[in-house]
């Protein structure tokens, strides 16, 4: 059963106050105090003088196991919102397995489902180890390292009209085919191409249809992981905003206090990395004890939208 | 159900009634009447992302702060919903 056996989180330690971005993004009076009243967001990372790939190699360093497990790696997945995030010829995820030692190891980007595409990338990587060989020992059992964060380097990479302001951070994780801590129960998605939003319009329909969508598919995570919204200890949220999850908790009749939405106001929505870095925080917060059912959702917005829900035991 | 059966302070209420009524013509562009009694997502097409600049508008005009943790579907389909739950769910700023 596809399982994390390794996360680690990289945001930048000092957070960028969202009220001296207000001139950059060309905030109104009125949008700068909705995202900080309604949204909760006060402080986003932002690391001006530093590369994507320094940045996906400070979440890499954390993985205190990836040392002596290199030779277990079998693919390196990089799961990002945005589809283009350097100029041609520059390769963030070659340079990231050049300086790891696994320039051997295939490694390619999984895109296209935006925010969602971090829990795509988890399906994917367990999926394909499940077919790779190996010689049977635990020290040669396969893994798959995946990456995930951004830089917020154009404006529509910076901010999503009237909904969130994302923040630069990264995670690194690494994912076993067979392993018995964070074991993946089930995954559910549901992709809208319908709400194509890559004009940067904020589609109505979408706005309307967004919580109950995202609502859908956890359900359908739930049902087939056969646990129920009682047995889940926390929820990993995307950090779209505060408000949005204040909603999603009256939609399913489940406490707030059980969704982990502490990082929302210092990282604001780290792309695909949320739900990595909301992982961690329970960790290191005690919010998840061995055994305990957790839930990660995710809405990727952009071409099209994409509603997805994880369901994990520790 | 009267405004004193549900424990809403009825004056208070009033003037809620009116500041959305102000609010919501400007983020409408409406001159036409706005009523308690009108849908506000149906009828108005109100957009979540104005709904909340409806409290935004409301909180700043009442000199308020509303507390949106639990205002779902049913507190927000009609500009009377809507003002009932901000004259419970608020406090000065």
């Amino acid at each position: 059963m596809t399982a994390l056996e390794a996360v680690s989180a990289y945001v930048p330690p000092v957070g960028t106050p969202i009220e001296t971005l207000a001139g950059p993004l060309g905030l109104t009076a009125m949008q700068l105090k909705l995202f900080q009243r309604y949204h909760g967001l006060k402080e986003v990372g932002r690391e001006p003088g530093q590369s994507l790939t320094a940045l996906l190699l400070k979440a890499t360093a954390g993985l205190d196991t990836l040392p002596r497990w290199r030779h277990r790696v079998r693919y390196v997945l990089y799961a990002r919102a945005m589809p283009i995030v350097a100029p041609y010829p520059v390769n963030p995820l070659r340079e990231i397995c050049h300086t790891l030692g696994l320039d051997h190891v295939p490694a390619f980007t999984v895109t296209h489902q935006s925010c969602a595409s971090g829990l795509l990338a988890i399906d994917v990587a367990g999926r394909l180890l499940a077919g790779t060989e190996h010689d049977g020992t635990d020290d040669d059992a396969p893994l798959a390292l995946i990456l995930s964060g951004e830089k917020a380097f154009t404006r529509d990479a910076q901010m999503f009209v009237d909904t969130t302001i994302f923040g630069e951070g990264a995670a690194a994780c690494l994912v076993s085919a067979f392993g018995t801590r964070d074991r993946l129960l089930s995954y559910a998605s549901n992709v809208r191409g319908e709400f194509d939003s890559d004009t940067g319009r904020n589609d109505p329909r979408l706005q309307q249809e967004y919580r109950p969508s995202l609502a859908e598919v956890m359900h359908a995570a739930l049902d087939k992981a056969g646990v129920t919204l009682d047995d889940i200890q926390v929820v990993l949220p995307h950090n779209v905003n505060l408000v949005t999850w204040q909603r999603m908790c009256l939609l399913l009749d489940f406490p707030p206090e059980r969704v982990l939405l502490e990082n929302i106001a210092t990282n604001g929505h780290v792309y695909c990395a949320d739900m990595f870095i909301n992982y961690r925080t329970a960790c290191e917060r005690g919010r998840l004890s061995p055994g305990d059912r957790y839930l990660a959702a995710a809405v990727g917005a952009g071409g099209g939208a994409t509603f997805s829900a994880m369901v994990f035991e520790h | 159900m009267t405004t004193q059966e549900t424990g809403v302070d009825g004056a208070f209420r009033q003037q809620v009634v009116e500041a959305m009524t102000v609010v919501l013509a400007r983020l409408l562009q409406r001159t036409e009447p706005i009523t308690e009694n009108m849908g506000v997502m149906d009828e108005l097409g109100l957009s979540s992302t104005l709904g909340l600049e409806l409290m935004l508008g409301i909180e700043d005009q009442l000199g308020i702060l509303i507390n949106l943790e639990r205002m779902g579907p049913a507190e927000m389909a009609t500009v009377g919903d809507m003002a009932t739950y901000v004259a419970t769910h608020s406090e000065p700023a």
